[in-house]
């Protein structure tokens, strides 16, 4: 794709993307802002796909939207509003802009420079490493899931 | 393609510094999580740009990450409606009384 393309897209995006962030942290409705949380994660995977991690990209909208985000937004639909929330504006401000300039110090003294983007992954070589050198991990991962999933309906079912 | 990363690595540090916003400001759970949910999409976008020297590592570790928030987003769901079930409110304040 045309460099000038890709750029301008990846702009529209993250303007989209910070919109819709702010729209899930101050929308008064809980469902709405769960399924803004939807549209962020999407975005989050269109911007993944830009700087060319597709499989990633694939991998956010399969297990992120479609199962977390998915849960939340089933839970919160049954749970309703959950009463009157009460809001700090004042302290939340201060505390995103201290966190605003903390990390933009952080961040400005890390070369990037170095690194060409869009990046080129070739999937059979990330399946293999996964499979193989990285196994033991994924089999942790595996069974800390299954047994995350199985708390959880503990939890919710002890009430 | 230069400008690329400084255009996601602004986006990732505005939208964190949001989620922050939320995080804090607000007294609700379900708010709290879907702030954590906001930083964790900042979190994972600066994590692919600065592992961009070995992007199939960024991958692999991508892949994990994005599993393991979705165990803990059912685990907190799940921890909210047991807390909602006993005292009938998804405010944290009645978590700072002792005895809850």
């Amino acid at each position: 794709m045309d460099p000038n393309i890709l750029v301008l897209l990846a702009l529209v995006t993250s303007i989209a993307s910070i919109v819709v962030a702010l729209l899930v942290v101050s929308v008064r409705d809980l469902v709405y802002a769960s399924s803004l949380l939807a549209v962020l994660g999407g975005l989050t995977a269109a911007l993944t796909a830009i700087i060319g991690y597709y499989l990633v990209a694939a991998f956010i909208i399969i297990v992120y939207v479609g199962a977390a985000v998915m849960f939340i937004i089933i839970s919160i639909s049954m749970l309703g509003g959950g009463g009157l929330e009460t809001w700090n504006r004042g302290r939340g401000i201060i505390a995103a802009l201290i966190s605003l300039i903390i990390l933009a110090l952080a961040f400005s003294r890390i070369n990037i420079t170095q690194y060409a983007f869009p990046v080129s992954v070739d999937s059979s070589i990330v399946a293999n490493s996964l499979l193989t050198h990285y196994a033991p991990l994924l089999a942790v991962l595996l069974v800390a899931l299954a047994v995350t999933v199985l708390e959880a309906l503990a939890v919710a079912r002890r009430g | 393609m230069l400008l690329l990363s400084y255009i996601i690595v602004t986006t990732a540090i505005v939208i964190a510094s949001i989620g922050v916003y939320g995080l804090v400001s607000s007294r609700n759970l379900i708010r709290q999580l879907l702030s954590i949910e906001v930083i964790f999409n900042s979190v994972i976008l600066l994590m692919l740009i600065f592992i961009g020297g070995n992007p199939h590592l960024a991958t692999m570790i991508a892949i994990i990450l994005v599993s393991v928030v979705a165990g803990e987003v059912v685990i907190v769901m799940a921890l909210i409606l047991s807390m909602y079930r006993s005292v009938k409110t998804l405010l944290s304040d009645p978590l700072e009384e002792p005895g809850v």
